[in-house]
This record gives structure tokens, C-alpha cells and sequence, in this order.
């Protein structure tokens, strides 16, 4: 979880873009990918989310996370390839028979609808390396006009998530000095094994919830507009890399209308 | 001549579906720049008592509210916790649970962007927070790896960052280790002392309430049992015991000497004061 | 009872916390282990109960290698009272609650109401057998707590930080509670912060200073080790430090309460000629 979200600071052109830059080029990349049919024009476009994330810095730390979607996409083709029964038979999983039949539609159709899941999934990761949480907050609340307590939840979430782990691992060792066992082999037990540290942790959470309301309340929290520390500007810089990526994206859209791009 | 910045008058207060009131006709009146101890047993009502005095009671915890409390002549009971935020900080004893931030900077910048406060002035207020907590290091420093002692002091640079007259502590060294305790009562006794900061702490180590603060409020079941100064408590070993507090070694321990004739003066809240009181009572019975 | 041999332990980060210490403590023993924050208190009672393992030595519980055992064959002979009660209470009675831990061990039905029930009466709980525990106070919480520990019948108790959080009554209570146990054959290992705690109750102490023993003596002895006690950052007990203030007149005779201290300054004043070398004037 905390891979596909952390930050990882560099001091590239990326990273100094604003906010804002970044989630135009996410959402654009989301939309294009709906429109393509051919897994080879897709396959580009997630060669371009890794090309940013190699311009930025953080390829490095991207490839596992492209791996687990790569693993993703795999698994979900697999369950559906065998489905889709239109077109010329390639071959069958059991030769001589009509099982597991893979056809040519089948097998270009399920490429593109996996590849189009790598491209809407992979460019959160490349956002969310390249800019701070706390710059995304101000931008959803001033630009996008999300209410602040909603963008508020969503960061002071990720900020307690190794408190979470920690308290974790507390209750674990409580619960084990007292000869509870993670580790049944029977799937029934070792669901209702998870009693004993869920109900703790959600007990002291919901504590602690109450108590950080509290002290929230007591420095203001809610009462109306708020100023911010900082705010990354959106300079001329971004506003020439939004109509570049707009500009590209209306030319796959026209390619794509012509025929030229499927 | 000092005013009252706190005026508690008949105070009482009754948690929902409670059988006992939490604050029973509780009265007292605080002055601008005294350094307040509260201390009592556990249900004695103290975490209450510092929940009324910011605001929370009646805002945001219901029950039943009877008196008044006063903050700079404002009436909590009509006067929103934001708007009392910026006279009263208050800080807790869970420092997980004050932290919102993960970055110390914005921490402090919360409760000032929470007030509307224009970003350069929000910049110049975090520095002489920090500042004058002495942890002007820990500025872009992550919250997670701070220690205990540090995360409350963070959480006090937080509190008086929006520049309240008065500072409510409730239990602030509940868990931390004697050096951040002793870390947090520096830091109070500076900013009493320099900043003229009224501090009302609520504690139960009494041995370092009793150095540190100069006015003693002890409560028992929702109502106030004692309100002098350290040295008149101890002189009164009783109170405390009667509350099922224990009172400071050295002090018991002089109290019982001077009932024989052998503590001169004063009774001591440190151990230093009760070296130099043994030395020259040792010395005095050697002359004799 | 327990027998530590050039305990190591390493986080696996790398970094080491506990350098080769050696003790034992044998049965019976109240013993308490001291250090500032970082030391490794918490990391070595750990190792008692096999919630963490040696990287290098060995830890001896009754008999059995920790190395060798799971903490749940060792939750037989040691009962780890943590700091925070609400990170194990769960069920909807109390009953239930104490009566987890002999679930666990397979015990038969009217073994584990047995248990329970001796358990709840050691800690004054007996009349809330049928409350939810999550509803009680937090010094009731605590005991329950406690109570849920007991019901395995371990003959070692290790509490880390049994009196951090709670009112002096409170904290007495459960002291009183183990100091019962102790003199019922219990061998018994805390850690605490505070030194009045430990001059009350523990009758050695050892003192851990960046993962190596420091001390390791009778409370008193290491109470009047002020060169070797700055070291830590730890404060003695004030009867203490009044006391050894007094060192160079060599007036006292090591008190650790306000009884002992009281009655050697009665004595010294009754001295017929008075104290000849005391402090000048």
C-alpha cells in the first residue's frame, strides 16, 4: 500500500510541476485508453507513463508496482480469454476438444482490455511519487473545489498508517502471550482468528478518533475558509505542458477517428 | 492588579445516561500569569474540568451544563471553540492522537490555516513557536520518528502557536519517561515565567506538580477539595492522603520531623530545599 | 527460573540492541529492570516469552530454550502483563474474556470456569464476571486484564509498565496485587519509570544502559550508586538522594523510605552529644 502512495523526493521537472499538470496528464491518459482497441497502442502509452517516470526520477521504485499490475492484468486475462468464443480458433488448452478454446478476437480483445487496466492503474503511481500530499490536498480543496474535511480524511489517513501497523503489532503480542495462534491450518479458524486483534484495533481507533477530534476542534478545525502554507503555484511552465498534452491527445483522437489508429 | 482570565462559577456538568455528575458546583477563579496545578484521583473530574474550560463542553461533548465559565469575561457557553481557541491552548495526554500532520511544519501550521491566518504570518509564527520551545531542529523533521517527549512538546508549539493567553494541560506526561516529563515542565515554567502564559496543568505525579506550580487545586468526585499553594498542601499531609494521593517523600518526611521540633522553617518541595532544612536542623541538635 | 546466557538481539534493520548479557533470576525473585528510555527494557522482557528470539545466546525459561519454543508453549510459565489493556480485551464478558487464554491451552470446560473464577477473585473482579469489559473503567480494564494473565497460572509474571497511565491508588492496588503473588512462590519482573515503585516493592534490581547490564544488585545497593546511576539519566528515589546528599558526613545508613529515614534522624537527634561530624556551618 504505502509504495503505491509514498512520495519519493527528486529535484526533477516533473516533480516541480504543479499538482494540477499532473492529474490533467492522469486524466487524459485514463480517457485516451478508452478509446483504443489495439493492445500495441496501448502498450505505447504505458511505455510513455514509464518514460515519465524514468524523466522524473523514480522509474527505480515504479517497476515493482508496474510488476504487481502486470501480475494484475495477467490473471484477469487468463479468467477471460476462455469466454470469449468469436473469431478463428488459435488452439485449445485440451487438444482435439472445444475446451479452453483461445480465438484471435478473444486473444487481441482480452490484451487490450488488460493493457487498458495497466494504463488507468499506472499513472497514480507516478502522481503520487512525484508530488506531496499535502500540495495535492490544496489543489483538490482550491482548484477542485472538494470540500477540505474530505481531502483532509484521505491524508490524515495515509499519516496513520504506521500507527496502525504499530498498534498491530502490539495487539499480535498481546493476543500471542496469551496462546492464540495465527496460524491454523483450518481457513475457518484462521478467519475467526483475526477476531481477536480486529476488535482491539477498532476499539483503540475509534478512542483515538474521538480524542484527536477533540484536540482538532480545539486549534479550529472546520469553521470555515482556510488559508495555506503552501501552495505550488501553477506557472506558465504547466500551463505549456497542459496544452502539449492536450494537443497530443487531440491528435490520437483525431488518428484514431481517421482509422490510422485503432 | 491581576483580572480573572478563568472564572469557573458553580460549575457542574452530568455526562449523558451518567448516574453521578462529573462537576459538582465547582467555583474558583484563576489570575493572569499564575501557573495552576490540578491533581485528584481518578473520576475526580479533571479531564472534564479542562474540557469545559476550552470550550468542548458544551460544544462538542452534550450533557447536562449548569453555572458559567468565564474566559476573559467571554461565556464558553455561548462563545464557539474556535473562537476560544485562540485564547485557550490545550494539549492531551495521547500524543498520537493530537499529530495530524506527518510533517512537524504542518503540524504547527494546522491550527493556523484552520484560523484563516495569511501564509507569511503562518511562516513567522511557526518559527517563534519552535522557537520558543527550544526545537526549532525538529522543523522539517517527520512526526513518526519523534519520541514521546518531543511529540507533546510538538504539540504545545502547536497550541501556543496560535498565541492564546492561557495553556490547559491534561496529563501531558501520562506517557512519557521522567526526561520528557521533566522536558515538558521546563518548557512550561519558560513559558510562564518569560512568555506570562497562564498554565492550568492537570497531573497525578504530584512530586513534580509540587515544584513547579504555585497554585494547587485538588479535586475530588466532581467538586474541588483543596485550592492552596504547594507548601500549604503539604503542610496538610492529610488532604492528600484523603484523596488517595500520596504526598512527596521529602515533604512527608519533614512534616513528620517538624511535628517532633526537628524541621526548622519552611516545608521543602525538593529535595534540595530538604538537604538544606536536614543540614541545619542536623547542625542545630549538634550545637545543643 | 530464568536464565539469560549472552543474550544478543538485532532488529532486522541491522542494528543491535541487547549486547551479550548474562543473568539469572531464580525463583521467587522480585526483580525490577530499570533503564532510560532506548535502553532495551522492553526488548529483553520480550525475550522471556519468545515474542522475539536471540540472534546470538540463549534465553532459559523453567527449563525450556526460547530459542526452541513458540510464545505459546511459554504462555504456560510466563504471563506478560502489557502497558495497554485495551490492546487484548475483545470479548463480550468479562468471564469470557479471562477465560481466553485457557481456551487456548485446550483446557476442559470446567478447568477454565475454575480458572476464572480464581482469577477474577485475585483482583476484586469476581462481581463483574457478566459485564463487557470494554465498558469498565481503565483501572477496572487493567485488572481485567490482569486477571486474563493469571488464569493461565504462570509462575513467572512479567509486567512492563503495570502503574504508567493510572492514578496512585490505582497503581498500588495492582502492586499489592503482585506483591501477594510473590509471596505465594510467583517470580516476579517489572519494568517501570517510577523509582518510588521500585524502592517500595523490588527487592533487586537490575539496570540496563544501552543494551548491557549496568547493575545488577539489591535495591538498595544500586539506589546508593549515584556515579554509576547518572550514567543512565536515572534519578534514585528522594529519600535516596536527600540521604546520599549527607554522604560525606556519613550520617545514614542507606534509607529507602520515609519510615527508615524518619527513624535514623530520631535516633541521630537523641544523641547524647549530639552528631560530632556533621555539616558545618
Amino acid at each position: 500500500m504505502s509504495a503505491v502512495a509514498n512520495y519519493i523526493h527528486r529535484d526533477s521537472f516533473v516533480h516541480r510541476l504543479s499538482p494540477l499538470t499532473k492529474l490533467f496528464w492522469s486524466f487524459l491518459l485514463m480517457t485516451l485508453s478508452c478509446f483504443f482497441r489495439d493492445p500495441l497502442v496501448l502498450a505505447g502509452l504505458f511505455l510513455s507513463i514509464a518514460l515519465v517516470a524514468l524523466a522524473a526520477g523514480i522509474l527505480k521504485e515504479m517497476l515493482p508496482v508496474f510488476k504487481g499490475l502486470l501480475v494484475i492484468a495477467g490473471l484477469f486475462i487468463l479468467f477471460q480469454i476462455f469466454f470469449i468464443t468469436d473469431g478463428t480458433t488459435l488452439f485449445t488448452l485440451i487438444p482435439g476438444t472445444s475446451i479452453g478454446r483461445v480465438t484471435d478476437v478473444g486473444l487481441i480483445g482480452c490484451l487490450a482490455m488488460g493493457a487498458r487496466m495497466i494504463v488507468i492503474a499506472a499513472s497514480f503511481p507516478v502522481l503520487m511519487g512525484t508530488t506531496q500530499i499535502k500540495d495535492l490536498v490544496v489543489v483538490l480543496v482550491e482548484k477542485l473545489k472538494i470540500p477540505y474535511p474530505y481531502a483532509f480524511m484521505f491524508v490524515t489517513s495515509l499519516r496513520f498508517v504506521p500507527t496502525f501497523m504499530q498498534e498491530m503489532d502490539q495487539i499480535i503480542q498481546a493476543q500471542s502471550s496469551r496462546a492464540h495462534r495465527l496460524d491454523n491450518k483450518n481457513f475457518v479458524r484462521r478467519f475467526l482468528s483475526v477476531c481477536p486483534l480486529a476488535i482491539p484495533l477498532m476499539v483503540t481507533s475509534v478512542k483515538r478518533a474521538e480524542r484527536m477530534a477533540i484536540s482538532m476542534e480545539t486549534r479550529g478545525f472546520g469553521v470555515g475558509p482556510r488559508t495555506n502554507l503552501h501552495v505550488k503555484e501553477f506557472r506558465t511552465v504547466d500551463a505549456a505542458v497542459c496544452v502539449c498534452l492536450l494537443v497530443a491527445g487531440i491528435a490520437f483522437v483525431a488518428l484514431h477517428v481517421k482509422g490510422v489508429l485503432v | 492588579m491581576h483580572s480573572a482570565v478563568i472564572s469557573v462559577e458553580n460549575l457542574s456538568f452530568t455526562y449523558p445516561g451518567a448516574s453521578q455528575k462529573a462537576l459538582d458546583s465547582l467555583s474558583f477563579k484563576i489570575a493572569e500569569g499564575e501557573f495552576v496545578g490540578v491533581t485528584g484521583p481518578t473520576g475526580a473530574g479533571k479531564s472534564s474540568l479542562i474540557l469545559c474550560l476550552n470550550g468542548i463542553i458544551p460544544h462538542f461533548q452534550q450533557g447536562t451544563f449548569h453555572g458559567a465559565v468565564l474566559i476573559n469575561g467571554c461565556d464558553t457557553f455561548h462563545t464557539s471553540c474556535a473562537e476560544l481557541a485562540r485564547q485557550v491552548g490545550s494539549v492531551f495526554q495521547d500524543p498520537e492522537a493530537q499529530i495530524v500532520a506527518p510533517a512537524v511544519e504542518e503540524e504547527i501550521a494546522f491550527g493556523l490555516e484552520n484560523l484563516a491566518i495569511p501564509p507569511k504570518e503562518i511562516d513567522e509564527r511557526i518559527g517563534e513557536a519552535l522557537e520558543w520551545i527550544g526545537i526549532a531542529n525538529l522543523r522539517h523533521r517527520s512526526t513518526t520518528e519523534l519520541s514521546g517527549g518531543q511529540k507533546q512538546r510538538v504539540a504545545i508549539a502547536a497550541a501556543i502557536a496560535l498565541k492564546p493567553k492561557i495553556l490547559l494541560l491534561d496529563e501531558p506526561t501520562s506517557e512519557l519517561d521522567p526526561i520528557g516529563t521533566m522536558e515538558v515542565f521546563e518548557v512550561l515554567k519558560m513559558l510562564n515565567r518569560e512568555h506570562g502564559l497562564t498554565i492550568v496543568v492537570v497531573e497525578q505525579k504530584v512530586n513534580i506538580l509540587v515544584e513547579y506550580v504555585s497554585r494547587l487545586l485538588i479535586m475530588k468526585e466532581g467538586g474541588g477539595a483543596c485550592d492552596a499553594t504547594p507548601r500549604q498542601v503539604i503542610a496538610q499531609p492529610a488532604l492528600l492522603t484523603s484523596v488517595g494521593l500520596k504526598p512527596p517523600p521529602v515533604g512527608e518526611l519533614a512534616y513528620r520531623l517538624k511535628l517532633k521540633g526537628l524541621y526548622p522553617g519552611e516545608l521543602p518541595l525538593t529535595v534540595g530545599d530538604a538537604y538544606l532544612g536536614l543540614a541545619e536542623s542536623l547542625s542545630i541538635k549538634g550545637r545543643a | 527460573m530464568i536464565k539469560v546466557a549472552n543474550l544478543h538481539y538485532k532488529y532486522q534493520s541491522g542494528l543491535e540492541v541487547l549486547h551479550g548479557l548474562s543473568f539469572r533470576i531464580g525463583k521467587g525473585e522480585f526483580v525490577a529492570l530499570i533503564g532510560q528510555n532506548g535502553a532495551g527494557k522492553t526488548t529483553l522482557l520480550k525475550q522471556f516469552n519468545a515474542l522475539l528470539k536471540p540472534t546470538a545466546g540463549s534465553v532459559g525459561i523453567a527449563g525450556l530454550d526460547t530459542a526452541k519454543s513458540s510464545t505459546g508453549e511459554l504462555s504456560r510459565k510466563v504471563g506478560f502483563l502489557f502497558q495497554n489493556p485495551d490492546h487484548q480485551i475483545f470479548m463480550p464478558t468479562v468471564a469470557k474474556e479471562i477465560g481466553f487464554g485457557p481456551k487456548n491451552l485446550h483446557l476442559s470446560k470446567g478447568e477454565i470456569e475454575a480458572r476464572v473464577a480464581e482469577a477474577a477473585q485475585a483482583v476484586g473482579l469476581t462481581r463483574y464476571l457478566g459485564h463487557n469489559p470494554l465498558l469498565l473503567s481503565k483501572g477496572q480494564r487493567q485488572r481485567v486484564a490482569f486477571a486474563s494473565v493469571l488464569s493461565m497460572q504462570p509462575e513467572i509474571l512479567v509486567l512492563d509498565e503495570p502503574t504508567t497511565g493510572q492514578d496512585y491508588q490505582e497503581g498500588i492496588e495492582i502492586m499489592e496485587m503482585v506483591k501477594k503473588l510473590n509471596e505465594q512462590g510467583h517470580t516476579i519482573v517489572f519494568v517501570t519509570h517510577d523509582m518510588e515503585l521500585v524502592a517500595t516493592y523490588a527487592r533487586r534490581v537490575i539496570v540496563l544502559s544501552r543494551g548491557r547490564v549496568l547493575l545488577d544488585d539489591s535495591c538498595r545497593n544500586v539506589f546508593y550508586h549515584p556515579e554509576i546511576l547518572k550514567q543512565t539519566n536515572l534519578f534514585p528515589p528522594q529519600i535516596a538522594r536527600l540521604a546520599q546528599a549527607f554522604a560525606g558526613e556519613g550520617l545514614f545508613k542507606r534509607p529507602l523510605t520515609v519510615d527508615e529515614m524518619y527513624e535514623e534522624i530520631l535516633a541521630l537527634a537523641s544523641r547524647p552529644e549530639g552528631a560530632k561530624n556533621v555539616c558545618c556551618s
